[in-house]
């Protein structure tokens, strides 16, 4: 183990806690970017302190293929090779691959997939994982998991889960240096709640440093979605950190740390700023829209970053889908937003006001108090009154 | 844009004759396609000069006629003096005087003749400033840094002097020898997005497999945030696939391109110029391989590069 997880403050079931990493103390609920290839595209390093990033993720598979781990290994460390002074995490490379290419495929052994670079075919087992993500050199590495889309229904959610717990074991046993990274382990199981159930249970007979809640954000509706986040959540330690993998949209951070959720990651905000779409309190800006042609407001006229204090959306809108820099200048922008986002959540929940965050943020994004039915559920089971932000119901739902 | 220093804007002409298919040049102006529907138009000198006062930058281009050095022929006699019947349709409608520094073009191609007459014509105008037009289009370096030194020696003392187009950190050691004072290119920034650093040795290719494992930074003398902080086999991971990689290196570039705008200022005012440019040289052509066309135009600025060069062998730039 080499983590603390220290709760400083509660609002019923939210936490907001100091995570301590080897290379970086982290304060949570956070959200992590993700630096898939050794580097958050559009920003460099400094720009993520400046914002106040403690944590980013690298993905194992991209890494692997370029430059290679042993490569990072050989210069240091990913933390060396691409100066990020603070945190990491690597996810297992098996989602990418199973995502990705074409024809991977799951066995008891790993999963076997044809090699971008020369097609030949080849084997990522769970002990291949842990190496690889060892010489990576990240604070938080993640099991292997078999991990199926919760759009799919049928014998292969239980199959998955099951095999989850099998590799889990060979991914600890694989685990050279568990004073320096921790193994999180990832709770499968599809939208079937006993079969969460029995994975939350494996996982945490192993005593892992942190859990994962894996195979959401994959396309599931809302409903189930927040439903499988609040069973893993109430089951899983108090004194652990749970990561939602995969989410995502600012709502749902809100939603899932309502439930006891602390970390997430998703590329959102860093492709939805390569489309020309910022983050804003009120949902998003399309700074492609015409109506943005000459608007000399900020994009967020309350946003304290370097691109809301000294750019204009005419500006920006200038620039989006023709030049790069309308990319780099939205994804600083939302990726500071999101660094807000986490702040503002933590700082919250340790001040005792966690129920009036929540209800000010969704009063900005639905002023007309559309709350979206899945949101009151959670924030219900939550024990969080959002009433006040809640127009009466009509027949026209969610 | 949010940028709070200084400006300059060109006057619209050159772009359109090496972008667009079908612009030609008359006494009104530069026919060419609109690119956005393909309508017929014409931008005048009237016409650039008041885009220029709209868009507010510090110095503002006359257009002039401008063709390549590689043409031959009556075309650039033409171009020159149109130029100069330009220069006074651009003063005329100049409506900024006060805000906005109207510089006007030397033309004449690679003729002495030519340039001699338009230097002296847009002398006549009595401008804040003026510029070298013309070259950096593919002439060869003998041909090019002579034109250059005929018109900085024609130009007067008190006014800037800039050379368009110019570019490589060789050719504005040696400009600036022979008494440019102002450049502009793409070079730094577009061959960083092609993977290329510029280093006091020359240019370092990071797409090359060398340096996947070469854990120095881009030029150890450096002292930009790139250089500060990123080795050349992180940026070599990057280029050409990253966007971060281009930006890491126009970053450098840029740098590299700023320092050295200050070292020839810095090295001007302390007299230890000849001492810059044959430490320049050497880093550049540790062989004493210089070019010749260096060493004759250092030999007309007056500035003594024997240590830097080789004794001449028959294998001449």
């Amino acid at each position: 183990m080499a983590l603390r997880f220290e709760i400083l403050g509660r609002f019923n079931r939210a936490r907001a806690a100091q995570l301590t990493l080897p290379h970086f103390v982290c304060q949570t609920p956070l959200f992590m970017p993700v630096g898939t290839q050794g580097t958050i595209k559009g920003l460099a390093t400094n720009q993520l302190e400046e914002i106040g990033c403690q944590i980013i993720l690298g993905n194992t598979y991209h890494l692997a293929l370029r430059p290679t781990s042993e490569l990072i290994d050989e210069l240091g460390g990913l933390h060396k090779f691409m100066n990020w002074p603070r945190a990491l995490l690597t996810d297992s490379g098996g989602f990418q691959m199973v995502s990705l290419l074409h024809l991977a495929d799951i066995t008891e052994k790993g999963v076997t997939f044809q090699s971008p670079v020369d097609g030949k075919p080849m084997l990522l087992t769970p002990e291949e994982s842990i190496q690889i993500q060892s010489r990576i050199g990240a604070d938080i590495i993640m099991a292997l998991d078999d991990v199926v889309r919760t759009t799919i229904t049928g014998p292969r959610i239980e199959e998955a889960m099951y095999r989850t717990l099998r590799w889990i074991d060979r991914c600890i046993a694989a685990h050279k240096r568990p004073h320096e990274q921790n193994l999180f382990g990832i709770v499968q199981g599809g939208l079937d709640p006993v079969l969460r159930d029995i994975c939350v249970k494996g996982l945490v007979d192993r005593n892992l440093p942190g859990y994962a809640i894996g195979g959401l954000a994959g396309g599931e509706d809302k409903d189930s979605f927040w439903r499988v986040v609040a069973q893993c959540t109430a089951a899983l330690p108090e004194d652990k950190p749970r990561y939602v993998m995969g989410v995502g949209y600012p709502l749902d951070i809100v939603v899932c740390s309502a439930l006891g959720a602390d970390m997430y990651d998703c590329v959102y905000p860093t492709r939805t700023a390569r489309f020309g779409t910022a983050l804003v309190p009120e949902g998003v800006l399309k700074l492609k829209h015409r109506a943005m042609a000459d608007d000399i407001r900020p994009i967020d006229p309350t946003c304290e970053c370097m691109v809301c204090k000294n750019y204009t959306r005419a500006y920006i809108h200038c620039l989006v889908t023709k030049d790069a820099m309308g990319s780099q200048l939205l994804s600083y922008h939302n990726l500071y937003y999101m660094m807000k986002l986490s702040r503002d959540l933590n700082s919250s929940i340790i001040q005792g006001q966690f129920p009036e965050f929540v209800c000010k943020f969704l009063q900005k994004m639905f002023p007309k108090g559309d709350v979206p039915e899945w949101v009151c559920n959670a924030m219900e089971v939550a024990g969080i009154d959002i009433s006040s932000c809640c127009a009466p119901f009509t027949t026209s739902q969610d | 844009m949010n940028w709070p220093r200084a400006l300059l804007t060109d006057s619209g002409g050159f772009q359109m004759v090496s972008l667009l298919h079908l612009a030609d040049i008359t006494e009104k102006g530069v026919t060419f396609q609109s690119p956005v529907d393909g309508k017929p138009m014409l931008l005048t000198p009237e016409e650039s000069i008041q885009i220029q006062s709209r868009i507010g930058a510090d110095i503002i281009m006359a257009l002039d006629d401008v063709v390549r050095t590689t043409i031959t022929g009556p075309r650039i006699e033409e171009a020159m003096y149109r130029t100069l019947r330009w220069i006074d349709r651009c003063i005329a409608a100049h409506k900024r005087p006060h805000e906005q520094n109207l510089f006007g073009i030397v033309q004449g191609g690679l003729d002495p003749v030519l340039r001699d007459i338009c230097v002296k014509g847009l002398v006549d105008r009595n401008l804040p400033g003026y510029a070298i037009g013309g070259l950096a289009g593919g002439e060869d370096k003998d041909s090019f840094w002579r034109v250059v030194a005929q018109c900085t020696a024609a130009l007067p003392e008190d006014k800037p002097r800039y050379v368009m187009g110019v570019g490589y950190p060789l050719d504005i050691v040696v400009c600036s020898a022979l008494g440019a004072d102002m450049y502009d290119c793409v070079y730094p920034t577009r061959t960083a997005r092609f993977g290329t650093a510029l280093v006091p040795e020359g240019v370092l290719k990071l797409k090359h497999r060398a340096m996947a494992d070469d854990i120095r930074p881009i030029d150890p003398t450096c002292e930009c945030m790139v250089c500060k902080n990123y080795t050349r086999a992180y940026i070599h991971c990057l280029v050409t696939k990253d966007a971060m990689g281009s930006q890491l290196l126009s970053y450098h570039n840029l740098y590299y391109m700023m320092k050295l705008s200050r070292d020839l200022n810095s090295s001007i005012i302390q007299g230890q110029f000849p001492e810059f440019v044959c430490k320049f040289l050497q880093k550049m052509f540790p062989k004493g391989d210089v070019p010749e066309w260096v060493c004759n135009a250092m030999e007309v600025a007056g500035i003594d590069i024997s240590s830097c060069c080789a004794p001449f062998t028959t294998s001449q730039d």
